[in-house]
């Protein structure tokens, strides 16, 4: 019984070891979590982001709805993901899309985008904002959209596309990102491991 | 002699086309915004051919794109043809070419009716085909 209260620090310490592995696996990134980005959601309603979704697990992707390739494909793997965590009864987590093509993405657009693809929107958001809000929270969050050339249909309607940054972002219940993934080819085994990390 | 003549009539019915167009799908899309159809292109023949237009009334505009990376970001450029080699096949595919349909005339839904799109080849000429709307 001695032995047994002589071992027990040396328990704890392994333990703690153990569990600052699993922190140390998905470190800080960027600190939102003092941040407040002023959005509307496809409904028209006002939040605070990511104070919005404080308290959950976030996957988060920044989009633009006229993108047909590559943000069909973020959006497709976020739907992969929310679906595992539905299957596996994660509750505690959000799914944010964020458009940084607010000129054409104003809520309505974002809610048809939503729509049209019968997205789940229990627990998915998509929000849109002013182009300052767009561009800090782009800044902070180390990503790149860069604009191309403006073309024209035959009824004059304008048509561009963006070069930017594919990824996923996977963030802590506090607002801080903790893992990144290729947006368009992630593998979700890896993402769901990542999230059950940082989920209760 | 009467059986070479049928066999002659019957022949060009059961050769099968030498370009097939197969698994022709798009993503659903709303009105005035944008969708992408993927599918794969097969060349039976022995000669190279080139798919060099697009024409649908499903959208205002219609262009060949492929989808590239440089580092982390993405971006996507247009497309003049796409060659398709002798005996082989070419992929219209999520993140690689695709055919873009800019500002959609009607929404596109899972499930609902694509319409139809007509493929023009150097050597095989139009080809159409109704693709399906899935995620």
């Amino acid at each position: 019984m001695r032995n047994f209260y002589r071992l027990l620090p040396l328990f704890f310490f392994f333990l703690a070891l153990l569990t600052s592995g699993c922190k140390d696996k998905l470190p800080v990134k960027d600190d939102l979590s003092n941040a407040h980005y002023v959005f509307l959601t496809q409904d028209s309603s006002r939040v605070v982001f990511p104070q919005n979704v404080k308290g959950k697990v976030v996957v988060l992707g920044l989009i633009f709805t006229h993108c047909p390739d590559i943000c069909p494909l973020i959006t497709n793997n976020m739907e992969r993901i929310q679906k595992e965590a539905k299957k596996e009864g994660i509750n505690d987590i959000s799914f944010v899309s964020i458009s940084f093509d607010p000129l054409r993405d104003r809520p309505s657009v974002l809610k048809e985008y939503a729509d049209v693809r019968e997205i789940d929107t229990s627990n998915w958001v998509f929000l849109t904002g002013r182009q300052s809000e767009i561009d800090s929270l782009k800044k902070q969050l180390h990503y790149v959209s860069i604009a191309g050339d403006t073309t024209y249909s035959e009824s004059g309607e304008p048509s561009y596309f963006f070069v930017h940054t594919d990824r996923i972002t996977l963030m802590d219940k506090e607002g801080r990102t903790r893992q990144e993934y290729k947006g368009s080819s992630l593998n979700v085994d890896e993402v769901m491991k990542d999230i059950k990390t940082l989920s209760d | 002699m009467f059986i070479l003549i049928v066999l002659m009539m019957i022949m060009p019915f059961q050769q099968k086309a030498q370009i097939e167009v197969k698994n022709a799908w798009m993503r659903p899309g709303a009105k005035d915004m944008n969708s992408a159809l993927y599918f794969e292109v097969i060349n039976r023949s022995n000669k190279a051919d080139t798919l060099y237009d697009v024409k649908s009334d499903l959208a205002q505009k219609v262009e060949m794109h492929e989808t590239y990376r440089q580092g982390d970001m993405m971006g996507m450029r247009p497309v003049k043809m796409v060659a398709v080699g002798a005996n082989s096949s070419f992929k219209f595919e999520p993140g690689g070419h695709h055919i873009m349909f800019i500002n959609l005339k009607k929404n596109l839904k899972k499930g609902s009716p694509g319409g139809e799109v007509t493929l023009y080849f150097r050597h095989a000429g139009q080809i159409k085909i109704k693709p399906e709307v899935k995620k």
